[in-house]
């Protein structure tokens, strides 16, 4: 099953049609634990033809330049605006894989973004579940699209 | 939305089963503050006909507690094994609230589990979602179970 160039293609979409911000998609990375400097992540549950988390996370500076350009405004903070953006965000690029793995007849089904901030903070995945990292570069910084997946 | 009752059963029912521990729920209410500190939380999606969230929140010394009454095994601080076991909780709490809110069986599904956990953290949902927490009593400590549901 091919994961990074639909999570590519979704995220340059949603870039470019609705956050209108310059971005650069990198290569899938290898890595196992959430040690990725970041400040806000946002979540979302998938089930159906295969059983997923995606998340994207971001430092706070990202996170403000994100949710603020799609909102129109320009955040002090990671505030409850800005988190609600990115977990919208999070729910668009879900529906932007749910419709690519459609067009394979595999059926995906969303639950709803959570978003996760602080300080201190670690996810993990069950043991076992498969990873794919895509991280993503606009002019404040990077970002990463994170997709846990597994497939019985 | 009102599932704190069937929640609470089958908190009860999966602790003292699965766990061989005794929790009594305490009453309803819906979660004010976003933080948590020294704490994990295990999340499960649900989705299809009916979208939201399932969580249970743990500060850490209750979770090492639980995760070595269920594994049976000494755990001292938050591991693999740690995340899996409340990542487990999280799985069986949400298939028992998707059997008493979908009783065929076939409208909800649920996603892959994720846990969270670190000395400082906030989660919140959409603003666009109801949710219920119950706090439950386990040897004078305190955990709560969380249901969030769109409204959309």
């Amino acid at each position: 099953m091919e994961f990074v160039h639909k999570i590519q293609a979704a995220t340059e979409e949603i870039f470019a049609t609705m956050i209108f911000l310059d971005l650069t998609a990198g290569e899938q990375i290898d890595q196992k634990v959430e040690e990725l400097g970041c400040y806000v992540s946002a979540m979302i549950g998938l089930s159906g033809g295969f059983n997923a988390i995606l998340g994207l996370h971001c430092p706070a500076a990202v996170g403000m330049a994100i949710g603020g350009a799609m909102l129109g405004i320009d955040p002090e903070e990671v505030d409850e605006d800005t988190k609600d953006a990115l977990g919208e965000i999070t729910n668009m690029l879900a529906g932007g894989l749910k419709e690519s793995f459609a067009t394979e007849g595999i059926d995906l089904f969303l639950a709803i973004p959570t978003t996760i901030s602080g300080n201190s903070y670690k996810i993990s995945a069950p043991s076992g579940s498969n990873r794919v990292l895509v991280p993503f570069a606009i002019e404040a910084g990077r970002f990463y699209i994170d997709l846990k997946y597994s497939l019985a | 939305m009102n599932h704190a009752e069937q929640i609470a059963e089958a908190t009860r029912e999966i602790f003292s089963s699965m766990i061989m521990l005794e929790v009594t729920a305490k009453e309803a209410t819906t979660r004010t503050d976003p933080s948590f500190a020294k704490s994990i939380s295990g999340m499960v999606g649900l989705a299809g006909s009916v979208k939201g969230n399932l969580s249970i929140h743990m500060p850490e010394l209750v979770a090492t507690s639980v995760t070595t009454a269920f594994l049976g095994m000494e755990v001292e601080s938050i591991d693999d094994d740690v995340c899996d076991a409340i990542g487990e909780l999280a799985n069986m709490l949400a298939g028992a609230v998707k059997t008493a809110i979908d009783p065929s069986g076939s409208e909800i599904k649920l996603s892959m589990p994720s846990t969270v956990f670190g000395d400082a953290y906030n989660i919140d949902c959409v603003k666009s979602c109801v949710s219920v927490l119950i706090p439950f009593d386990l040897d004078g400590a305190t955990f709560s179970v969380e249901l969030q549901l769109s409204d959309a």
